[in-house]
Formats: C-alpha cells, sequence, structure tokens
C-alpha cells in the first residue's frame, strides 16, 4: 500500500475533559475516496475537523505525507492542501457567489468582471447550475453546497473533506456530484466522504471506516461491507427492522379523523401556484417532492411565515374558518406548528441553551405557567421532561445548542414545537443530516403523535421515508398538490413518476 | 378582521367570501369510478327518491312509484304529477309529494290511505320527506319561492326561502321547525330526536334540535351541493351529493349582474349553474379544461354535474367515496339507500337506478 498522505495515530481530543474521540487511528490513501460513518454525535465531524485545522487534538499525533503536523488554523492546513466543506456553511452571505469563491485570493485590484467570467467557467465545468452574481444570501441550501463544494474544489486541494454533501441536494444534483468525485478522484485527490445515506457511502467509496461513540469501530474495503453490516456497526444493534423495513409496505394506515385545514387556491408568487389540498387529524399526511415543488413555502404560508398573495391568494381554512396569519405567533396560539428545514438557521438560538431554546418557545405561545413572570426552575424543569422523553444527548445540561450533533439538534428543534401543544404539526424534512439511530427515535415520535390524535404533515424529499410514515402521501409539483395517493396504491414508481411528469 | 374589512375590500382583494375557492376532492372523497363502473342497473327515466318499504326499494320515477318485481321495475301507483319526494314508515305507510298537488298519504298497496291532511294541497317545492316514527312526518320545503324545477334558479338568486315543517298525522297539526334554510334538500331524525338536515346552497350538513333550533354544524364546505340522507349499516350515514361546485359556478355566484342578465337571456339549460347531467348539447357552457383532445375527455375536466355519494361515520367524518367523474353517466345521485349488503342509488341525472354490492 502507498504510502497514506493523511494518517492520525491513536488521537484523542477532550471538550472540558469529555473525550468527544478516543484512541482513533485513521489514514487516507492517495486518490482514494473514504467514507466515515457513524451516528450523530460519534465523532465524525471532530475527526475531520481536526484533520482541517478546526481543533487540535489532546492526545496522539497528525501525521500528513509523513511528517507530524499540528495545525493551529484551516488556512494553515489549505495551505498544506487540505480542504473541508462544512456541514454549516462557511459562506459570506452579503458577497457574491464568485465573490466567495475567491475571497482570500483576490489581486491588489479586484474587477468584479473577471471573476464573474472565470467563475462562471469554473461553476460549469463542475455542472454547478449556479449563477455567479447572485448573492449567496439569495440562493437556496442546496444551491450554497454547491458553491461550498466549487470553492473546496477551486483551491486544487490534495485532500477535501466532504461533511454531509449530499443532504440538501436534489438526484439530479447528486448524480453530478458523483461525478465531480470522480473526477476528482482520477485527478489523484484524496476524499473523504461523510454521509447518512448509507446507499451513497457504498456506491461511492473505496474504503468506508465506522465510527461510534467516539471510537473506532471498523476499517474495510467498502466492497466487503452492506447496510446491515454497516448499521450494525454504527448503532451496535440491527435496525433495519426498524427503519425502512420490508414489512413497512404492509403497515395498516390510520383511518381519516376531522377534516383539521383545508387549503383552497393557495398561491405564492411562482413559488405556490394555486394549490389545494385537506389534512386530517390522526394520521400523518406526507407530502413527496422534488426540492423547488413549493412544499415548504406552502408550509411556511399556512403557519404564518411568509405570505400569500395579497390579490386572491386563495383561503387557508383550519376547522373551518377561514385564516390569515401576518406573523407565525397567531398560528401557533390556533395550534399550528411549523418544524423548519433548515434548523441551523430558522430553528434555534444556536448560542443559547438547550433548557433556554425550549422555554422561549414556551414564553412565545404564552403557555408558561405564571403569565408575565418568567421562572428559572420552570425552564429547567421543562428542559429535564423533554431532554428526556426525546432522548437529547448533550454534554452536559448548560450545552449551548450549536455544540450538538445534527440528530440531537433537531430533537431539540422538536422539542420546541412540542411545548406549544399543537394541533396540526408541519414537520418539514424531519430527518435531514441525522443519523439512522435517531432516525428511527424521530419517526417514533411522529408516529405517536398521530396515535395521540394530532394532524401531521411530514415533507420529505425522501422516498423511503414517506413511504414508512405516511399514512397518505400527496405529492408536488411545480408549486401545486398534483396527485394524492393511499397508502394501499402507493409504490415509489408512482410517487417518482407524479413527482417528476 | 375579515368583518371588519368590509365586502367591497374582500371584493377588491379577492378574500373571505369573495374567494373563488372550492375544497379539494381529496382525502376520502378522493375520486375513483366505483359508481361508474357498477354493474348496470335499472333505467328508467329520471328517478328520484328512493325508500325502503318492508325492506324492498322503493322509487319514483316522474309521476310514477316504482318498486321491483324479480329484477324488473313495475308500478305500484301513479300519482297527479311529478313526485317530488318519497317517504315509507315502518308501518307500511307512504308518503309522497307532488309538485302542484301536495302531500297525500298512501298505503302499503299504493291505495290512498284513510289519513287526509290539512291544507295538503298547498305543499310545493317539497325536497325531501322523512318519517320520524309512525305519526310523524317531517318534510323539508327547498324554497317557498320557486318551484322544485326552477332550483337552479332558487341557487343563481341566492334564496334563502327554505322551510322544515313536522307534520302530526294523528291531529294533523302542522308546525313549522324552521325556515330561512338555504335549500334544505333532505332530513333525517336522529335516534335521540334531534333532526340532521342537509342544507343545498350552504353545502352543509346541520343539527336541529326537536324543537328545530341549530344546535350543531356537522359537516361544512362540502366540494358539492348534498340532497338526501340515508342511514349506514356501519352506524354512520349516507349523503347524497347531486352536483358539484366549481370554481367558475362559485366565480358567477358573486356576480349578480352577470346572473340576472344570464338568466334573462339565455335558456335555463344552458346556465352556468349545476345541473344533473351534462355534455348532452354543444350549447352548454364550457370550460377550457372539459375540451376533448384526441378524443378523450381528462377525468378532472371541470364539469357542471358528477355522480357522488359519501358515506360519513357517526361522527359525520367521511369514510369513503363513490364517484361518476366528469364525462361519466351516473351524475346528480338524488338519493341512496342501503339494504340486504347492497346501496341502492337513484341517478336522476343519468336516468338508471344503481345497485352496488357493498
Amino acid at each position: 500500500m502507498m504510502r497514506p498522505i493523511v494518517e492520525m495515530k491513536n488521537v484523542t481530543k477532550e471538550f472540558y475533559g469529555v473525550a468527544a474521540l478516543r484512541e482513533v487511528s485513521f489514514d487516507l490513501a492517495p486518490g482514494e475516496v473514504h467514507a466515515l460513518l457513524g451516528e450523530n454525535g460519534a465523532g465524525k465531524s471532530t475527526l475531520t475537523k481536526i484533520m482541517a485545522g478546526v481543533y487540535e487534538v489532546t492526545a496522539g499525533q497528525l501525521v500528513i505525507d509523513g511528517e507530524p503536523q499540528s495545525f493551529k488554523t484551516p488556512a494553515e492546513a489549505l495551505q498544506k492542501g487540505i480542504a473541508m466543506v462544512f456541514q454549516e456553511t462557511s459562506l459570506v452571505p452579503s458577497l457574491t457567489v464568485a465573490q466567495n469563491l475567491y475571497l482570500g485570493n483576490e489581486k491588489f485590484l479586484n474587477r468584479l468582471r473577471g471573476i464573474y467570467i472565470s467563475a462562471q467557467q469554473f461553476l460549469q465545468s463542475l455542472n454547478f447550475g449556479v449563477d455567479p452574481t447572485m448573492f449567496v444570501s439569495q440562493l437556496g441550501a442546496a444551491q450554497k453546497q454547491m458553491v461550498e463544494i466549487a470553492r473546496a474544489v477551486h483551491h486544487k486541494a490534495k485532500v477535501i473533506i466532504f461533511d454531509e454533501p449530499t443532504a440538501t441536494l436534489t438526484p439530479e444534483e447528486k448524480h453530478h456530484f458523483f461525478a465531480l468525485i470522480r473526477r476528482l478522484k482520477k485527478d489523484g485527490v484524496s476524499i473523504i466522504f461523510i454521509s447518512h445515506a448509507l446507499e451513497e457511502a457504498l456506491a461511492i467509496s473505496d474504503r468506508i471506516t465506522v465510527l461510534r461513540d467516539g471510537q473506532h469501530v471498523i476499517t474495510d474495503l467498502a466492497r466487503n461491507f452492506d447496510r446491515d453490516k454497516i448499521i450494525n456497526a454504527m448503532v451496535g444493534r440491527a435496525l433495519s427492522g426498524e427503519l425502512y423495513g420490508k414489512d413497512a409496505q404492509k403497515r395498516i394506515p390510520r383511518p381519516y379523523g376531522q377534516k383539521i385545514l383545508s387549503v383552497q387556491n393557495l398561491s405564492m408568487g411562482r413559488m405556490v401556484r394555486n394549490t389545494s389540498f385537506s389534512v386530517y387529524s390522526g394520521q400523518i399526511t406526507g407530502i413527496f417532492g422534488l426540492i423547488g415543488s413549493g412544499r415548504t413555502e406552502t408550509a411556511k404560508i399556512i403557519s404564518g411565515v411568509v405570505k400569500r398573495d395579497f390579490f386572491h391568494g386563495g383561503e387557508v381554512k383550519l376547522e373551518g374558518r377561514s385564516v390569515r396569519y401576518r406573523v407565525p405567533r397567531k398560528a401557533v396560539q390556533d395550534g399550528i406548528v411549523y418544524v423548519t428545514e433548515d434548523r441551523k438557521i430558522e430553528g434555534f438560538f444556536e448560542t443559547k441553551s438547550i433548557a433556554e431554546n425550549i422555554y422561549l418557545n414556551l414564553l412565545s405561545a404564552d403557555l408558561n405557567k405564571s403569565g408575565v413572570i418568567v421562572s428559572y426552575s420552570e425552564m429547567v424543569e421543562l428542559a429535564k421532561e423533554w431532554t428526556g422523553k426525546l432522548n437529547v444527548k448533550a454534554i452536559n445540561s448548560d450545552a449551548r445548542v450549536v455544540e450538538l450533533s445534527g440528530g440531537n439538534q433537531q430533537k431539540v428543534v422538536i422539542a420546541r414545537a412540542l411545548v406549544q401543544k399543537p394541533k396540526l404539526i408541519i414537520f418539514d424534512e424531519p430527518t435531514r443530516g441525522v443519523d439512522v439511530g435517531a432516525i428511527a427515535e424521530l419517526h417514533q415520535v411522529i408516529n405517536s403523535l398521530a396515535d395521540a390524535g394530532l394532524a401531521v404533515v411530514v415533507i420529505s424529499s425522501y422516498l423511503p421515508e414517506v413511504m414508512n410514515l405516511a399514512d397518505r402521501v400527496l405529492v408536488s409539483r411545480q408549486g401545486r398538490v398534483v396527485e394524492e395517493f393511499a397508502m394501499e396504491e402507493a409504490t415509489e414508481e408512482k410517487i417518482m413518476y407524479a413527482a417528476v411528469h | 378582521m375579515t368583518i371588519a374589512m368590509g365586502g367591497w375590500l374582500e371584493r377588491f382583494l379577492g378574500r373571505g367570501t369573495a374567494s373563488v375557492t372550492v375544497p379539494p376532492l381529496d382525502g376520502a372523497l378522493k375520486p375513483n369510478s366505483l359508481l361508474e363502473e357498477a354493474q348496470p342497473g335499472i333505467t328508467v327515466a329520471a328517478p328520484d327518491n328512493l325508500a325502503l318499504l318492508d325492506g324492498a326499494p322503493v322509487w319514483s320515477s316522474g309521476a310514477q312509484l316504482l318498486r321491483l318485481d324479480g329484477d324488473k321495475p313495475s308500478p305500484l301507483a301513479t300519482l297527479q304529477s311529478d313526485v317530488t319526494a318519497l317517504a315509507c314508515s315502518d308501518a307500511g305507510l307512504i308518503a309522497v309529494a307532488c309538485e302542484n298537488h301536495g302531500i297525500s298519504i298512501l298505503d302499503r298497496g299504493g291505495k290512498p290511505a284513510n289519513i287526509a291532511l290539512r291544507d295538503a294541497g298547498k305543499y310545493s317545492c317539497v325536497t325531501a320527506l322523512t318519517f320520524a316514527n309512525n305519526d310523524t312526518l317531517l318534510v323539508c320545503i327547498g324554497s317557498t319561492d320557486n318551484p322544485l324545477s326552477a332550483w337552479q334558479r332558487d341557487l343563481l338568486e341566492q334564496h334563502r326561502a327554505g322551510q322544515l315543517l313536522r307534520i302530526d298525522l294523528k291531529t294533523g297539526e302542522v308546525r313549522q321547525l324552521a325556515n330561512k334554510l338555504a335549500f334544505p334538500n333532505g332530513v333525517l331524525a336522529d335516534k335521540d330526536g334531534s333532526l340532521i338536515v342537509s342544507e343545498g346552497w350552504a353545502t352543509r350538513l346541520i343539527r336541529l334540535g326537536p324543537d328545530g333550533r341549530m344546535s350543531a354544524q356537522l359537516i361544512e364546505d362540502l366540494p358539492g351541493y348534498p340532497a338526501r340522507l340515508a342511514r349506514a349499516v356501519r352506524g354512520g350515514y349516507w349523503l347524497t351529493v347531486f352536483a358539484p361546485r366549481s370554481p367558475l359556478i362559485e366565480f358567477v355566484l358573486r356576480e349578480p349582474k352577470y346572473r340576472r342578465a344570464m338568466m334573462a337571456e339565455v335558456a335555463p339549460e344552458n346556465w352556468i349553474a349545476p345541473a344533473l347531467q351534462s355534455g348532452l348539447s354543444f350549447h352548454e357552457p364550457m370550460q377550457g379544461g372539459a375540451l376533448k383532445q384526441m378524443g378523450i375527455l381528462k377525468p378532472w375536466a371541470p364539469t357542471r354535474s358528477y355522480g357522488l355519494v359519501v358515506e360519513v361515520n357517526e361522527n359525520f367524518v367521511p369514510i369513503r367515496s363513490l364517484h361518476s367523474r366528469a364525462g361519466g353517466r351516473r351524475h346528480g345521485i338524488t338519493s341512496a339507500v342501503e339494504s340486504g349488503g347492497r346501496l341502492w342509488l337513484t341517478s336522476k341525472g343519468g336516468d338508471e337506478v344503481v345497485t352496488i354490492n357493498l
């Protein structure tokens, strides 16, 4: 075997005395695609951040190209040819796409026209359809991800670390992305690929390493793995029956309850166009659609986050009453709660603790015990109750939400929604960027809500998730619900056909 | 907010009462073709009201009452004019309402029974009859302003002139339980003595107390105009929907000037209004979506007539529905009864009595 380009020897990393990584050894060969898998909080991000110079090791050794290294900053790592595409986007929102790509290597006089042209050529060579003159703040999540990837490629790094690159991409964009990875690999670039989509990891990588609870479990060639084996290594137990199991097809859908929400002819700009559908209590309504099909926007109109067209915008009827919210607060008071797909921006206050986050939502729904008085003990009590109920794992109870792993963050977001005692709860991509173990837990939570008689809407771009959770499936395309399937007749092919054609 | 805004502002913004929206057919009301594809039924001209006489179906067709003799219809009685509503009691009495001739009571064999109603001849536009018990008859008067044949005019002029009457057959006492109803089109006495009424133009089901005071709105904002009701074996009810709502009709209903001009100048069968049957003449109003392309009428095409019967459970939550969609024949379902594991339906628009094995 060739000399590894990156090697980590018995690396330990501690935060405030708590080990996030314990004695992990890892190596990366030149021109290799190496998938790094594990549950949320298993230490994948920590491991790669050490390579990229974000963290320093507490014990152990990092060897780059045969030389021991200790990066103080990500810039140092970049100089050595190690670039990382972060999970949370690190672009400057007030600059254009092209400016972001060339950020840090501008000439003394920076001519915008020149960098727009070269950025356009560069993005096109990667098959990414992003306009280089757009401000990053105007881009959607998927496009931001593409710019982020383009920036890493642009730095001509020898090692590129992708932290969940495909979570926000459409199937077509994924296809381009994988083609890009193969192209990079051919050019001799080594790639570390962190993903929760196990099929992708199996398809694209040469080797797979699985971490669990900060410890190394297994490293082997990808062809020696299959789905069940990986899951077993990741969670230490077999999960396949619980998650996206074969018998999911045969489950009995819940019957229709009262019609709680009727959306009629709703329109908003070009994103939502004359959509009509109903939501019934006591069951899960799955909404499937490709990115850009207006699902999120529809949900946001219902919950008062954005407003429908001013003229002839259609009607939203909640229990027969026509409602029109200017702010989400009124919607929350009426029992409509929306759980965002973009938790990092809209889901929580990232520098506040779990307890503060949950309690704030209780306050905003006017559900705290003593009216105007903010009670610390009530907050602690509430946080204890909900972290217990949803099994939120944190290093300690004062941990800021930004320090939690994706799955635990999502649980906090859901806890924040549930304290508001909703009648209708809309989950937008509830398991995006969440590991398999946490997905099973979240699915259980969602199912129990429907069993308790709530009207639950699950918006998802992941077909097996819709098939597994929903009692009826609505398919959204070009801003409108175009098809409805009962669970007995729904197949993945039919749903996909309706979503694309 | 909506009320404070005032009607003119709503009209300007296209919101609230001025929004031309129709609830979608989804969930339990998801379109299927169970009604359209059911086995061929009995062809009779404009069958209207079905009832069970001693467990066997009896229905009206024009001025005739028909019953099943083997599997062929045989006449039970012939009335003076078109029968608009029909009900049978457990004791074998048949109450029949005829346009211009009021309500009469027949016995099991179709002969006039020994019961004479006071002012029997004055009732017109009787849309539904039902026996609350053997001595009490409930009468839905669709509109005191228009005869039943002018029901489209009644909708387009937005009358609320319906009445619900209770007639005591022993004493002949008539009591008005409710008035100013928006075309009551079906009535059922519930076990607890309350009354379930379908209000056609309000597209809803309401519950009235025994004294006629409204106590609840059971189903609101139906996607069509409801007709008669029947009890289902599973504990709920069958609700027939005789015509669909559509955005075009909703729009026309918000334009009084246009409606007046249309009613004055256009033949009634070509009005933009719901109908019991459609697609018979090229003079009929049509929307672009209903244009046949390559000989195919899209099943989602906008249509003036539709066939729909809905089963609701005891809490009035729809649990299943049978449809005859755009371009189908079995439209204008006006009544349904369930008997012996089969559902009997009258398709007034399709001239057929249909049976479906449940």
